[in-house]
Order: structure tokens, then sequence, then C-alpha cells
């Protein structure tokens, strides 16, 4: 094989690009492992573990501070308002996909442009509303203004998979003597499993950093979410424990890594749902 | 609720074999109209509501006052300010995303090997909360020991005073903002070019058309769809973004930061002028509005019925 210098030039930038883009992640994780002082004295930090500080740093931000019940608080409000949002809205994606009714069109569009809603916009009307419920400083007063957000995004995605299943497939199962909900839950839902895990991947992840809601609704430590919980975390002490926010940073970009590996093969989909084909 | 019942009434079903009963479309849809209803469409006019009243925390109720919110805004240099800042950020990021965005999936189009690895590193930004890339880069752009200065020192240049300084501030935003957010274009205009058949590029090389003119005439017309969807995303994502400069400039230094997004929060969270952040963000609505409708002018957003 002979080697093309275009070529070489190219894996060379593709090795700066992963440099480049990696870097700012090992920068924190560096400083994270750090006491306070070094990382002013330090510049750039060196490479040096000391377990004891990486302990300390972890142990402050996971337990003492919180970041694990926060992260927990997270996993089960995005966890319960992402399941809703795809039980009400799959139904909803399949009858905009399949069934024929007057206005269908123009609500399909008013639906899926609350997608582009600004948050701001809702967010004292829906703390106003959630503090009359008595909700304030609960899973609840979250878990319910983010189905209203995930939604759009999970009918939006699961009528691109509904629109790619001929419908004949309906068709025959009704004449079998299926009804339609009947078709939705027996015929159709074991075929469109990929479209389920895509909506759920990206309408949970449209909310795990939903930060402005939060803000209103949780007052109490207790019921902090993660992004509102490392907000608070940096914001407040002053003037900030560096080493302690590089560890909150490293501790929220885990799940996120995590999350990352599953979501490669959907991510494409995810996204680019409802883009021109 | 009354909305939902007229909705209800309304929806007269075309699709009507025996054994389809309208009944069918009213269980598969209603729960989920009626969810947005309460919980998306009541708060918009909520908001809409109270930005014609001068509620504060502190008196409750808030007394009805029209518009004098509005007209009270239209003087208000703060909400011009707020609005400028908006409109540069809009433009700028999505502008430089674009073109970044374009020209990465253009790169990892020539399918290196390994690529997949650093384009999932890449991809990472994107899923990151805002306040944290916010925290991340107050570190890497500390003037004291923030390592993007160091670096820049190394090679004997005098690094900008990033977010103190009322010129820098946006231009820093902007930067970190396309940090986070050029990998959504990339990713998007990349998935297209990936579909695009081959054929077209083998007949301009038959041709003898060189990579410049191939990539003009060729390659950038098959992306454009891909291109303004990926545009118009960022631009209303942009436009509502607020978490970003929460985290890394909380609006400052003297305002040069401050967006509509984050003007309105002010007012509202800050000094418990609800009325006064309602109107601001049903400002905010209108220009998406207006904007959006225009934009889809030139893009179809809905599965099914593209060209």
């Amino acid at each position: 094989m002979k080697i093309r210098p275009g070529r070489v030039i190219a894996y060379l930038f593709l090795i700066v690009l992963g440099i480049f883009g990696a870097a700012p992640f090992l920068y924190l994780a560096v400083l994270s492992t750090k006491k306070r002082i070094e990382i002013l004295a330090q510049v750039p930090p060196t490479l040096n573990l000391n377990w004891t500080q990486i302990v300390k740093n972890y142990n402050e931000v996971l337990f003492s501070q919180g970041m694990l019940a926060f992260t927990l608080n997270s996993i089960i409000v995005v966890g319960i308002a992402t399941a809703a949002a795809i039980l009400i809205g799959t139904p909803a994606a399949y009858a905009f996909s399949r069934l024929r009714f007057k206005h269908s069109e123009q609500l399909a569009s008013t639906i899926l442009s609350m997608r582009f809603m600004p948050p701001i916009a809702v967010a004292i009307p829906l703390f106003l509303m959630v503090k009359t419920a008595g909700l304030q400083d609960s899973y609840p007063g979250l878990v319910l203004p983010y189905i209203a957000f995930s939604l759009p995004l999970v009918v939006w995605i699961m009528i691109g998979f509904f629109d790619e299943i001929p419908s004949e497939i309906d068709e025959a199962a009704m004449i079998d003597g299926c009804t339609r909900v009947g078709v939705l839950w027996h015929v159709m839902l074991p075929i469109v499993r990929p479209g389920l895990v895509t909506a759920a991947l990206f309408g949970a992840l449209f909310i795990w950093n939903e930060f402005l809601v939060a803000l209103y609704v949780i007052d109490s430590r207790a019921f902090q979410t993660i992004s509102l919980g490392a907000a608070t975390l940096v914001s407040a002490q002053r003037p900030i424990d560096w080493n302690i926010a590089a560890t909150v940073g490293v501790v929220t970009v885990i799940p996120i890594l995590l999350f990352s590996l599953f979501v490669q093969r959907y991510i494409v989909r995810g996204l680019t749902a409802g883009a021109v084909k | 609720m009354s909305l939902a019942t007229t909705a209800a009434t309304q929806t007269k079903f075309v699709f009507g074999t025996r054994d389809e009963p309208g009944r069918a479309v009213w269980l598969l849809l209603g729960p989920c109209l009626l969810y947005l209803i309460v919980f998306s469409i009541y708060p918009l006019f909520h908001s809409l509501r109270l930005s014609l009243t001068d509620l504060t925390a502190a008196t409750g109720t808030g007394n009805f006052v029209g518009l004098a919110n509005y007209r009270a805004l239209l003087v208000d240099p703060l909400f011009w300010n707020a609005a400028m800042n908006s409109a540069i950020m809009v433009f700028f990021s999505v502008s430089i995303q674009v073109v970044l965005g374009v020209a990465l999936a253009m790169f990892f189009n020539l399918q290196l090997k390994g690529g997949w690895i650093v384009r999932g590193i890449l991809l990472l930004p994107m899923l990151m909360t805002p306040i944290i890339v916010g925290v991340m880069w107050r570190a890497l752009l500390n003037p004291d020991w923030g390592l993007v200065n160091w670096a820049i020192k190394q090679i004997g240049l005098t690094p900008p005073d990033w977010l103190g300084s009322v010129g820098m501030s946006m231009v820093t935003v902007i930067l970190v903002d396309c940090w986070q957010w050029t990998p959504f274009v990339f990713i998007i205009v990349f998935a297209r070019l990936q579909a695009l058949s081959q054929d077209v590029f083998e007949a301009a090389q038959v041709d003898g058309a060189g990579p410049f003119v191939t990539f003009r005439r060729i390659t950038l017309p098959m992306l454009t769809p891909a291109i303004v969807f990926a545009a118009v995303f960022r631009a209303v994502d942009a436009f509502r973004s607020f978490d970003l400069i929460y985290g890394l400039s909380y609006g400052g230094p003297a305002r040069s930061t401050t967006t509509l997004s984050f003007f309105s929060f002010q007012n509202g969270f800050q000094f418990q002028n609800y009325g006064y952040a309602a109107a601001v963000a049903y400002m905010m609505l209108l220009i998406l509005a207006v904007g959006t409708t225009v934009m889809l002018r030139y893009v179809q957003i809905r599965p099914g019925n593209s060209r």
C-alpha cells in the first residue's frame, strides 16, 4: 500500500481533533484530583495522583454535598416523566400517523411547534400552578411539567417511526378482528420498539439538563436535580473551590458518558427526527 | 377544560370504516391533547395574562394594567440591549456552527480508521448540562491558572480577558456555544452526507471536476436541506438558551451577555417582577413565531409530507 501525503495529514488532523475534543474533559478530571491550593500553584496541572485527596474530593461532592442524591433525584424525575410521555405520546403519534381526521395536520404542527417553546415563557405559570397544588419541593412538582416538555419530542419521533411501517399491516390485523387500540398494543408496539427506545432516550435527554423550572419549583436540597444541584454547588461558595467544582463537573459528565455509549446507535435518528428525508 | 371539549366535538372523522369508531381517535389522541392543554397551552395563556398585570411576588394577585408592560419595554434601553445581544448571539453562533459543522462532516466523510472514536468524543459536549459547560469553561479560561491562557502564553501571545471585559464576554459566550453545539450541525449534515448516492460524485469525477468545484456545485446543494434544518434548530435553541449564560457569565459584565431569556429571568426570578418578565417572554414568543414561520417556508419539518 502506498502512503499518500494527503491521507497522512488527514490522520494527523484527526488526532489533533481528538486531543482538542478530549482535553477539556481530561483537564476537569485532573483538576478533580487536586487540593484547592494546587490548582492555583500548578499551571499547567501535573498528573500525580494522590489517592487520599481524590477520595476526599469525591467523598465531599458525592456524599457531603449530595451530588449522588441529586443524581438519583434526576433519574427518578426523568425516568417517570419519560415513561409517562411515552405512554401518552405513542398513541397520539399513532393516531397522527394512521387516522385521518379534520385538522390533523394543524394539530400535529401545533404539538410539534411546542418543542421550540422557550421555557422562560411558561416557567412562572408552571411554578404558580405547582405552588397552588402544593407540589413545591416534590417529585410530582417536576415530573408534571417535564412530561409536557418531552411530550412534543416523543410524538414527533414516534410519528416518524409509525410512518415507516406499511399500513397494510394494520389493515390485515383489523380484518382479523383487531380494534385500533388492539392493533397499536399487540401489533405495532413490538415492531416499533427501536422507535420507543429512540423516543425515550431523546425525551429523557431533553429534560435531563432542564434547569429553569427546577430553579423555580425546588427550594429544598432534598429534591434538587443534577443541573440545579450542580449550579447551587458551584455558585454558593465564593470564591469557588475549583477542585470541588471540577469534581462536580466530572460527576455530572459520567452519566452523560454512559448515556452516549448507548445513544450512539440512535443519535442520528433521534436528532434528525422530522428532518427532511 | 372547555377548550378540550370543543376540540373533541369539532373533530370529525373522515376515516370511517365500519369498525373504526371515532372514539378510537379520541382514545388515542385525547390524553396527549389534554395533557398539553393543561401543562403547555394554559401556562402560555397564563403568561399572556400575567404580562398584562403588574404582578410582583409581594402583591400576590396584581392589577390589570393593559399594555403598560409592553409600552415600558419598548422604551427600556435594557430590553433593547438584551434584544441586541440575543440577535448577535444567534447570528454568529449559528453562522460559525454551520461552517464548522459542514467542514467537520466533510472531513469525517473521508472515512478515516478510528474516526468513530473521535466522533464520539466530539459529540459529548452537546449532551452536557449547560451549567457545567459554563463552569468547565470558566476553569479553562481562568485568567490566573486556566489551561487556555497558559497555552496562549506558551506561544508568546497575550490572552484576552475572556469573561471579564465588556468587549470580549459575548465573543466568549458565542465560542463556548459553538464548542457545545457545532457537533449538532456536524452530525445532521454528516448523516445526510452518508446517505447521498455516490453516482453523482463519480460522474463529476469522470467529467473532470476538481474537489472544490464538486463541493460548490454538487455536494453543497445536496446538503442544503440538512444544513437549513440544523440551522433552524440551532437558531431557535440559541435564542431560547439560558442555562449556558447562567453558568458562564451570569449576563455580565455590565449586561454585555444579558440575552432576552436572561433578561426575562432576571426580572422574574431575581426582581420578582412577574408581569414585566412575562411581557419580555411574550416578545420572545412573538419573535420566535415570526422567525420560525419565515424559516419554515423553506424547510418542511413534519415527517411524511416531505418532498
